[in-house]
């Protein structure tokens, strides 16, 4: 931990205001009738840091500090009728505390907030309950005197209820908060963050969620439990009253209303707590009444805390802070790419010796085979690209090798530098050489730029910083190093995620679909950066389903569907294997397109439609217009935006930009991607809910449902009565239309049909899909095989990056080749097959 | 032998009020993602009102629909005022929000009422032996009413449209939203019934009990226990777990200690969830990227 000058004068603050706050009370200042209340305010406002940092740090919410708290005064009252020393209680308490919190967070490391707000509440009506009856100690509801307490090191005695305790309590309190102020600085503080908004992203760089939710409880307990044997010396006397429910409910209302996490807002918890009964009689209202009213204002209306509220409207009156412009990618410092680093570096790859092999691995989920078979190896040096159409498993196979398969079964073997793969745990792999990025950068939110990355280190040494600003430089973030990661655009929440993955300095790294969501110049940086981690001596593993940009970068390709391998090459030539391209394009069989009945009556129209999620845009410029009868094709690789389009075309997703119109009143029904069945539901309740969700009840309802069970498989209709969970994919997907089909829709819209099924289940799916545009329903398909949309639709889109790259009718002879060069690089002035990005991309500005 | 069949009748008495109120307690978590630990405040505003109807000589039964009426109306009350400005998915901030909810519940009551204990009527009175036993007939209707009640419960969510939909959206509410399902008009029916199921059981619970501000605090926290055991999401596991904690919490509070019948109680709770983190019959979440 570095100490510099800002953070010393912030950690003598505490002491300063607390040496203030003696020398009022010395000089007779404060009325006496106050004094004892100034020492109270200072037991709470310990009490309130540990409830409120556990929060903040952990994301732990516990009801059961005041349980904690009359520990801690109990072992006060238990050492005063016992003639134990002062530091005997001290410690007692303290570790106590210790050891009971650490059991604690351990144990609810496992559980959510709510469990955890519900389990510590139960420890206190426990401690509560044990309070009460054990009178021969607590003195039950009588409770106990605490008479004095002599310091074994001659520090003197305390007497309980003294004047002294006051000062003990004001005293201990600054130095509590003076010591809060480095934790807050410390590596500590930002791996319980990281654990805490992330724990799956935490457990990639070594952060074990568990021992950090052990370790903060702990501290915090047995903070509360020293506060305690301040209380418990300032009162002079130990009843189980100051201990109830109610205070920890208020405790959890002064945490909120200082400002979670912070220290002055733990101060003015700490006053609230004390004078919350002078301000009650003050309204006069009840003082329970007065606590719940607060609790609730302050949750409505400043969840933020009073204090951060205080801080940003002075920060905002004091100087108006621009910000910068979305979009804005800061520069990198730029190195010339060498014009061809591909074929040398391919050739170097051949030699070296073997780093990854994995034999035989597969992953299930319950009876899901995510992972079936998987079997490679990987070269020191070298960078391989995993491909595949969505749902081949590409992710299963890097959770596989990145530990985070959760509770899926893991088979096989795989060897990592000589050891043993797969048995080691997520936070062990860091350590052996394994690093990785998430698809959607899993950064940690709470956590400026620069502690994301520092937080990959226990403790922080001025070197740690010097090479964390480094990193940042080299990765063109060191701009924005004290900002919030969600203040940025999603191209540079990339760079950060990958820049925390490289902070390990790893053998391996893993990059899950690095390419998704950046524009044009972002990946072009983005491939000169892995090509740079290469030139380092770093093996990398790629998934992506932008090919180009992963062609580029890569020395070979493996192309996996259905949980395995089906095919290998290099990146110019993988695509020619006929599998790999079917896997992808599909095969085109003599599939019979439904006779054209396109009339000319328009059913939804788009106009300017653009969409965005969190910064990434999902859609730009869609103009469309489905006219009655037709089938339409919407094809495009993953992330395309199909789905995003098919929502807005359901109408049950609103469009960021742009007109939505209806040709009159026109009944929309959508099968969504992955079926999304209610499985705990029968299939017989399935299509009741869908009916009764479009207000058909009764014996019309009953009519539909008849209807609609006729236009089921037989296999489906014998069991209508089971639950939806135990069908196979296929069936669930003639579910899923007929669900669609149960309000009589006009156009019926259905989210990649075939995804995850076996072909001959694909084939009656469609055959279904293609008799019901034979009886003049309008389809809009959505569709990842292009040759599928290709062979039975009337009319194909196909989406690239969010936009229209091809619109056409596949009966046009010229319209197939369009639309393959589309599919796969957005148009036909760019190639089908890899070439080096350097010859595509525009360079950066 | 007639010692123990008199523990255990009245055991599973008192499992099925926890078992009442944690159904009602799932219910509502399920649909609204709140946990409504104002509940039991709420339901004893309904039960001074009930008492104060008997003590007009109205009959009990009346006054037993009268406070499921009163607990339901100031349930919705409470949602509509200051659980729904909370937007969705904020799960600490709806339980705490409650927990200031009942703390005002309480006090009021307390400032309307008093603090000094009321007597609250039994349904029926008078005992049936049984094998020894002299088994009180209000154990027995408490066992019988909430049986019907819950059964009702199960009929609805098992055999009636509004039912699947209600489980449809406690499903997914995501697909619940494709398919049109309205979700506000699902939830405000299940806090509804959720809070009428609490007042019922509030109403069986009341006559062991007498009546404070407070009363309904040890059976809340129990139903929690139930609701543990069960898993959060559970409404047979609520159901179940409330009468084994109901049954538990009387043997060890004849055979045990007395004194420590919610230290026993939460410790067999917590022991069970440390080897089954999601309950009984909670089902396991896992979160993927």
């Amino acid at each position: 931990m570095v100490f510099n000058r800002s953070l010393l004068a912030k950690a003598a603050l505490g002491p300063a205001a607390g040496a203030v706050l003696m020398a009022f009370m010395a000089g007779g200042a404060i009325p006496a009738y106050q004094m004892y209340s100034v020492g109270l305010a200072a037991v709470y406002t310990i009490v309130v840091l540990s409830v409120g940092l556990l929060a903040g740090w952990s994301g732990i919410w516990s009801v059961g500090h005041p349980a904690f708290f009359a520990i801690g005064a109990y072992f006060t009252a238990y050492g005063s009728a016992h003639d134990w020393p002062l530091e005997a209680v001290v410690l007692g308490a303290v570790a106590t505390g210790a050891v009971l919190g650490g059991f604690i967070g351990y144990a609810g490391a496992r559980f959510s907030v709510l469990y955890i707000a519900l389990l510590t509440l139960a420890f206190t009506t426990v401690t509560l309950e044990v309070v009460n009856r054990w009178s021969s100690v607590t003195g039950g509801d009588q409770g106990v005197p605490v008479i004095q307490l002599r310091s074994a090191l001659g520090l003197g005695t305390l007497l309980g209820g003294g004047t002294n305790a006051q000062y003990l309590a004001v005293g201990a309190a600054a130095v509590v908060l003076a010591l809060a102020v480095p934790a807050a600085a410390s590596g500590l503080r930002m791996r319980l963050v990281a654990a805490k908004s992330h724990p799956l992203a935490a457990r990639t760089i070594g952060i074990a969620p568990e021992a950090q939710s052990a370790l903060s409880f702990a501290v915090s307990a047995a903070c509360t439990c020293f506060a305690g044997v301040l209380l418990g010396l300032l009162t002079g006397f130990v009843s189980p009253e100051p201990f109830s429910l109610a205070f920890g409910i208020s405790l959890i209302a002064a945490c909120v209303l200082g400002g979670v996490g912070t220290l002055i807002g733990a101060v003015a918890g700490g006053a609230y707590l004390t004078w919350n009964p002078s301000l009650s009689s003050a309204v006069g209202l009840p003082q329970p009444v007065v606590q719940g009213l607060v609790l609730i204002a302050v949750l409505l209306f400043l969840p933020g805390g009073a204090v951060p509220f205080l801080a940003k409207l002075g920060r905002s009156i004091l100087r108006r802070v621009p910000r910068r412009p979305e979009g804005h990618v800061p520069a990198v410092v730029d190195e010339p790419a060498d014009p061809s680093p591909l074929r040398a570096a391919a050739e170097t790859g051949a030699d070296t010796p073997v780093l990854l092999r994995l034999e035989h691995v597969s992953v299930s989920y319950g009876g899901l085979k995510a992972l079936e078979d998987a079997s490679l190896s990987l070269r020191q040096n070298e960078i391989l690209a995993v491909i595949g159409p969505n749902g081949a498993g590409k992710t299963t196979l890097l959770n596989a090798l990145s530990g985070l398969t959760g509770n899926g079964r893991v088979n096989g073997s795989a060897d990592f530098t000589g050891r043993p793969l797969l048995k080691a745990r997520a936070t062990a792999r860091r350590r052996l050489g394994i690093g990785r990025t998430f698809q959607h950068a899993e950064v940690f939110s709470e956590l400026t730029v620069a502690e994301n990355v520092l937080c990959t280190r226990r403790l922080i040494t001025a070197r740690d910083r010097q090479a964390v600003a480094r990193l940042l430089r080299s990765v063109g973030l060191a701009d924005v190093a004290d900002r919030r990661p969600d203040e940025l655009p999603f191209g540079l929440q990339k760079r950060l995620d990958l820049a925390r993955a490289m902070a390990g300095e790893p053998k391996l790294m893993i990059l899950d679909e690095p390419f998704g969501g950046l524009d044009t110049g972002e990946r072009a940086l983005l491939a000169q950066q892995i090509r740079r981690l290469h030139a380092n001596g770093t093996a990398v593993v790629v998934i992506d389903h932008v090919l180009d940009d992963l062609f580029a970068v890569a020395h070979r390709v493996i192309a996996f569907d259905f949980g395995r391998t089906i095919g290998e090459g290099a990146p110019d030539t993988v695509l020619q294997d006929p599998a790999v391209r079917s896997s992808y394009l599909g095969t085109v069989d003599g599939r019979t397109r439904p006779p054209e009945r396109v009339g000319e009556r328009s059913m939804i129209r788009l106009r300017g439609i653009g969409h965005t999620y969190g910064g990434v845009v999902a859609l730009r410029d869609i103009d469309l217009d489905i006219r009655q009868g037709v089938v339409l094709g919407i094809a495009g690789a993953n992330g395309a935006g199909k789905s995003t389009l098919g929502g807005i075309l359901h109408g049950s997703l609103k469009p960021a930009r742009g007109a939505r119109e209806t040709g009159g009143a026109v009944r929309t029904s959508l099968a969504p991607e992955g079926r999304a069945l209610f499985k705990t539901l029968t299939l017989r309740e399935n299509l009741e809910v869908a009916a009764y969700a479009a207000g058909i009840t009764g014996a019309s309802l009953r009519e539909r449902l008849e209807d609609t069970v006729e236009w089921l498989p037989p296999r489906l209709r014998d069991r209508m009565s089971a639950s939806a969970a135990g069908l196979s994919g296929g069936e669930q997907q003639m579910l899923a239309i007929a669900r669609a089909l149960i309000v009589r829709p006009d156009v019926l819209i259905v989210d990649e049909p075939a995804l995850g099924l076996a072909p001959a289940l694909v084939d009656e799916v469609y055959d279904r899909l293609a008799r019901l545009a034979h009886d003049g329903l309008t389809v809009v398909l959505l569709e990842q095989l292009l040759s599928r949309a290709l062979s039975v639709c009337h009319e194909v889109v196909v989406l690239h990056e969010g936009g229209i790259a091809a619109h056409g009718r596949p009966d046009d002879p010229q319209f197939a080749a369009l639309a393959e060069a589309a599919y796969f690089s957005g148009g036909l002035d760019a190639a089908t097959t890899a070439v080096p990005a350097d010859a595509r991309t525009s360079p950066v500005k | 032998m007639s010692q123990f069949l008199l523990v255990l009748v009245s055991g599973v008495a008192s499992g099925a009020v926890y078992g009442l109120m944690g159904l009602g307690l799932v219910i509502i978590y399920r649909a609204t993602d709140v946990v409504n630990f104002a509940m039991a405040s709420l339901a004893t505003l309904g039960l001074y009102v009930a008492v104060s109807l008997h003590d007009r000589g109205v009959a009990t039964v009346v006054g037993v629909l009268a406070a499921i009426a009163i607990t339901v109306a100031a349930g919705m009350l409470v949602r509509e005022t200051v659980i729904r400005p909370l937007g969705q998915g904020q799960l600490f901030s709806a339980l705490v929000v409650t927990m200031g909810v009942s703390l005002i519940a309480e006090s009021v009551a307390g400032s309307i009422w008093g603090d000094q204990p009321k007597a609250f009527p039994n349904l029926v009175d008078g005992t049936v032996r049984w094998s020894g036993a002299a088994l009180p007939v209000q154990s027995l209707v408490t066992i019988a009413v909430a049986a019907v009640a819950m059964a009702l419960v199960g009929y609805l969510f098992a055999r009636t449209t509004l039912g699947s939909a209600m489980r449809a959206a406690a499903e997914s509410a995501d697909t619940a939203r494709v398919i049109g399902l309205s979700s506000q008009r699902l939830a405000r029916i299940s806090w509804a019934l959720g809070l009428g199921l609490a007042a019922l059981a509030a109403c069986l619970y009341a006559p062991r009990s007498g009546l404070v501000p407070t009363a309904l605090v040890a059976p809340l926290f129990r139903a929690f226990a139930g609701i543990f055991l069960g898993g959060l999401t559970s409404m047979y596991g609520a159901v179940l777990g409330g009468l084994t904690i109901g049954v538990l919490d009387n043997l060890a509070a004849n055979y045990v200690s007395a004194s420590f019948r919610d230290t026993f109680v939460f410790s067999f709770t917590v022991l069970v969830l440390l080897i089954r983190p999601q309950g009984m019959f909670g089902t396991r979440t896992f979160q993927r990227v």
